[in-house]
């Protein structure tokens, strides 16, 4: 058995896997949005943060203009906060008012906006524990 | 007949403890009766399974809303073929599926293996009851994940979800539960070898056909889910990183590694301990997979409710794999040193040593974020994180596909390499006007990724035109082996295949997101209102509306397509009005030759409308992902078709492997 170029393999796999891991681990960081509800985006330690929350869209509220869409969701834990979303993506084809939503995206306190690059629709419930992909918002390039 | 289903099920649940008990015995004490015992409590547990999935099966055909599963997956309205697909619809069928595809297999591996008694075998077999135990208890003991319980009185049916009724999702969850069936047969051999301490080849080739069949069948969900996801879904994509597509991606990455680490386990005796991580480690992800659609942990958008039980038996069935085979791999280490290694940077087996560390790096990644991310750190990562780790991982693997062929295994001369690399070189600068004309300089590092595409065909050429020299033998014309190249190995055969389809694919994929752009328009409903989109224009001329299947209302908005002043096409965008779940807006596609134009309206809208919202969006080479991914399930089935003779096979085996390089024996060093 040839030990060095065993070493050769171990410190190139070392490499590669250090290289890897600190990639991932700084994309998280950068990239992972906080899993809040929207009473916690009050507390303003979220202002500029990716954030991920979910809400019911208000009746009323949706409006479109040519930056996108615009509408407020309320907190799903019983609490009555809302928060306004901007969007100008695709939109999910079961999106309405009064539906369930989550969204991610940038949270700005002052203005109260979450301007958001992902918009995703619950699955109404009554078809809970299909074995399928429910459907999934565009991309965020 | 609810009583009859469930009796055969907790009957299942018996059998598949009495020859997990016979099995475990039989093995240790190297007792053959006791494994004959074990084998036929198999075929009782299959027996039974059949049974319960007959009454199932036969509740969808007729009707019978008494069963509350039926009910909830299915109506009178539905066709025949949509009823059988309501069995595995909801996660009680699911469970039902997959105990029926274990049971299936256990008993074919044990029929094939009752005139010999086969230690290893009889272990593997043992391993996959344990497994079918699991979900038969599953059923049995959590109300909520057994299909044979009365419908409460007075219950509706709820009939499908009507995003659901497609062919493609009608076929998408069995063709997935093959592939993770499939794959539990490499885990169960591996586990069974390890028990007994043998590191020798002989469970490798007892489980590679399983774990290639297990593999298509994995590639063929995968691919059938994104091409739903694509025409039905119409959110403008195909592959969201939603967390129930990124755990059915993760086994299929180390199954991948799997399949590559296993050829040269099998030839050389190289890359043991990797294979048995990988058969471990590709089980472990199949039942994750189920963990997070099942459990609802993970926030999803799935909306199911939590159930504890169900928890804690996926949640223990997990660690248990997990101790169980990093224990015995520690336990039987040294049993499964390799005598040969990698001897150079410039050959094939580091190449294959790359191949199986960047894919296992890759399905880790993908875990990480999907699960560990979420429960532990409270976080969430989107599509732009996984894009961002996947787009240098697929252009680093393609290019492994690329260079490959190219060098010899062991150790590659400089001379050598320098006349093999010249037609991929050739290639590569001929699909430079093609990318050109397309119009793809827009992005640099898209281009990069297409012309490596294109370095890779010449690579994928070179690797047949190189089997056929060999084949042809010294002084003869390069034509009289072709024929030889493409039937001497299968598995070379299959290669070839596999490998042009994945640069497909990557193309696709690189083609499809990088270069996808879109245009959003609000168009006046009078005839002759106009949109465009690169080139392309759409004239509203009507809206027409009709009743579409569950009584769903339909408005569609008529567009004529045009390009450079002739009509191409008509598109009809659509929204469906369902009375249980309400409207959705559906999106229609015209196929060019290098691109697809997606039309969908961004709202619902019917005949009182006054303005339909319209985006348009252009998918470069989306084709090629679809056309790929049928390639990629080609080169599996070719590897899988059977041989005429043993020793042939051998014959060619032997071939298959000299002509590859300098490797004298098929059996490597360790056999």
């Amino acid at each position: 058995m040839n030990k060095k170029s065993r070493t050769r393999l171990l410190i190139a796999t070392g490499v590669i896997v250090v290289v890897f891991v600190i990639g991932v681990v700084f994309l998280i960081q950068k990239q992972g949005a906080y899993y809040r509800q929207v009473s916690d985006l009050t507390t303003g330690q979220y202002d500029g943060k990716n954030v991920k929350v979910g809400g019911k869209v208000l009746d009323g509220t949706i409006n479109r203009d040519s930056s996108g869409v615009h509408f407020t969701i309320q907190d799903l834990t019983g609490k009555s906060q809302t928060v306004k979303v901007t969007y100008s993506g695709q939109m999910p084809n079961t999106f309405n008012s009064g539906v369930d939503v989550v969204v991610i995206g940038k949270y700005a306190s002052t203005a109260g906006v979450i301007n958001a690059d992902q918009l995703q629709t619950k699955c109404p419930s009554k078809y809970k524990g299909q074995a399928s992909p429910a459907p999934t918002p565009p991309s965020a390039q | 007949m609810i009583a009859l289903g469930r009796i055969a099920l907790a009957l299942a649940l018996v059998f598949s403890m009495a020859s997990v008990l016979f099995l475990a015995l039989g093995m240790r004490w190297d007792r053959k009766d006791l494994l004959r015992n074990g084998y036929y409590a198999v075929y009782a547990f299959f027996l039974t399974t059949v049974v319960s999935s007959a009454v199932l099966l036969q509740a969808f055909l007729k009707k019978d809303f008494g069963f509350g599963y039926v009910a909830e997956n299915s109506d009178a309205s539905l066709s025949t073929f949509y009823r059988i697909a309501g069995f595995w619809a909801g996660q009680q069928g699911s469970f039902l599926l997959w105990l029926l595809l274990i049971a299936v297999v256990a008993v074919v591996i044990a029929l094939v293996d009752l005139n010999r008694l086969e230690r290893l075998t009889g272990g593997a077999v043992m391993v996959l009851c344990v497994v079918g135990g699991v979900f038969a208890a599953l059923m049995v003991l959590n109300k909520g994940s057994n299909p044979f319980v009365a419908a409460e009185p007075g219950t509706q049916p709820f009939g499908l979800n009507p995003l659901l009724l497609h062919p493609a999702m009608v076929l998408h969850p069995p063709a997935l539960f093959i592939g993770y069936v499939g794959l539990s047969v490499p885990f169960a051999f591996a586990i069974s070898t390890l028990l007994l301490g043998r590191g020798d080849k002989q469970w490798v080739s007892l489980s590679q056909k399983w774990a290639v069949a297990g593999w298509l069948f994995l590639s063929l969900g995968i691919g059938l889910g994104a091409w739903w996801a694509y025409v039905v879904l119409s959110f403008g994509g195909y592959w969201g990183w939603d967390p129930v597509e990124n755990t059915s991606l993760v086994p299929w990455l180390t199954a991948t590694a799997l399949l590559h680490a296993f050829t040269l386990y099998k030839s050389r005796g190289l890359f043991k301990h990797w294979a048995l991580g990988l058969a471990a480690a590709t089980f472990f992800f199949t039942i994750l997979a189920t963990w997070t659609t099942r459990t609802g942990l993970i926030q999803s958008v799935h909306a199911f409710e939590k159930n504890p039980l169900l928890v804690w038996i996926l949640s223990g069935f997990l660690v248990l794999t997990a101790a169980a085979s990093s224990g015995l791999m520690a336990w039987r280490w040294r049993r499964f040193e390799s005598h040969d290694q990698v001897e150079s940077i410039l050959s094939r087996d580091f190449l294959y040593y790359l191949t199986n560390l960047l894919l296992t790096l890759f399905a880790v990644a993908v875990a990480f974020g999907t699960v560990f991310v979420p429960l532990a750190m409270n976080k969430t990562v989107g599509p732009s994180t996984y894009n961002a780790i996947a787009q240098p991982l697929g252009v680093v693997t393609l290019g492994l596909i690329a260079i490959c062929p190219l060098l010899a295994w062991r150790k590659t001369e400089g001379s050598e390499l320098r006349k093999t690399i010249i037609l991929p070189l050739v290639t590569a600068v001929l699909s430079v006007p093609l990318w050109l004309y397309l119009g793809f300089q827009s992005s640099v590092w898209g281009f990069i990724g297409l012309v490596v595409c294109g370095f890779a065909v010449g690579g994928v050429i070179q690797f047949v035109l190189h089997s056929a020299r060999r084949a042809a033998g010294p002084g003869k014309s390069l034509w009289a082996g072709m024929g030889r190249a493409f039937t001497g190995s299968r598995t070379r055969t299959a290669a070839y295949f596999v490998h042009f389809g994945m640069i497909l694919v990557v193309a696709g994929l690189i083609g499809s997101n990088v270069y996808k752009h879109e245009a959003t328009a609000l168009v006046k409903v009078k005839a002759g209102e106009t949109a465009s989109i690169a080139g392309y224009t759409l004239a509203y001329k009507g809206m027409t509306g009709n009743t579409g299947p569950q009584n769903s209302t339909r408005s569609f908005a008529t567009f004529a397509v045009t390009r450079g002043g002739t009509q191409i096409g008509t598109l009809t965008p659509h929204t469906d009005v369902y009375p249980a779940s309400g409207a959705a807006v559906r999106a229609v596609i015209l196929g060019r030759p290098f691109e697809d134009l997606f039309v969908v309206a961004d709202d619902p809208f019917d005949s009182t409308s006054k303005s339909i919202a319209l985006r348009m969006i252009i998918f470069p080479l989306i084709r090629w992902v679809w056309i790929g991914s049928i390639l990629l399930c080609v080169g599996a089935a070719v590897s899988l078709w059977p041989k005429a003779r043993p020793q042939e096979q051998e014959a060619r085996v032997t071939e298959a492997i000299a002509d590859t390089g300098d490797v004298a024996r098929p059996d490597g060093a360790t056999a």
